[in-house]
């Protein structure tokens, strides 16, 4: 771990997280419920909060500079990129439900469905973000 | 062939200093020291004139432009 970068390390502790947190939520899909999102989001918070206090303690040398802050900029294109691509797709699946689909759930079970699939999208590009930015480390920038 | 080449491994090795102190002069991280030397970032104008003035030369000695090169 010598040779990463503060930043760096602190987006692998991000990555763990993410990952631990929210690896669940993709093999549990029907038993999410809005407190199990709303646990994941708590649970997230404090696993970040644990992790960074711990590299921060570690790490004496926490400069960061215009390199850093370029690849954290590609990272939130990324991120925006797949998040915005990600809605344009749920969108259209309302529209489909809304028109020619036959999906009868109640609308307490609908609201679920739907809380489900944009968190969903919300994590998938959090992950994106955040392997952007390492992979672009990885690579020099 | 990267549009911005440097010598600052070249210069640095000259003024015999490690890259971790190179990094403290200019204000960056050692990985950008490594990046830059490795011709893979090309920094911000104000970070190349620190790096210059670190390595006691003045900018057109350790960085040029290749106008045929990839940007």
């Amino acid at each position: 771990m010598t040779s990463l970068s503060y930043r760096e390390k602190t987006l692998y502790a991000s990555l763990a997280a993410e990952i631990v947190v929210y690896g669940p939520y993709f093999f549990m899909h029907q038993q999410n419920s809005v407190n199990k999102v709303a646990g994941m989001i708590i649970g997230i918070i404090v696993l970040q909060i644990i992790l960074q206090s711990i590299i921060a303690a570690l790490t004496r040398n926490r400069v960061t500079d215009e390199r850093d802050r370029l690849i954290e900029l590609r990272g939130y294109r990324a991120g925006y990129l797949t998040l915005a691509s990600l809605m344009v797709l749920g969108l259209g699946m309302l529209w489909f439900h809304a028109t020619v689909g036959h999906l009868e759930l109640e609308s307490r079970m609908l609201g679920l469905h739907f809380l489900s699939v944009f968190f969903g999208m919300l994590i998938i590009s959090d992950i994106t973000k955040t392997a952007t930015q390492i992979v672009a480390y990885r690579r020099a920038l | 062939m990267p549009a911005m080449r440097n010598q600052i491994r070249e210069l640095r090795g000259r003024r015999e200093l490690t890259q971790q102190e190179l990094a403290d002069q200019v204000g960056v991280t050692r990985q950008t020291v490594i990046a830059m030397e490795q011709d893979k970032y090309s920094p911000s104008l104000e970070t190349a004139f620190k790096v210059a003035t670190a390595l006691g030369v003045s900018l057109e000695q350790c960085f040029q432009y290749d106008s045929r090169g990839k940007r």
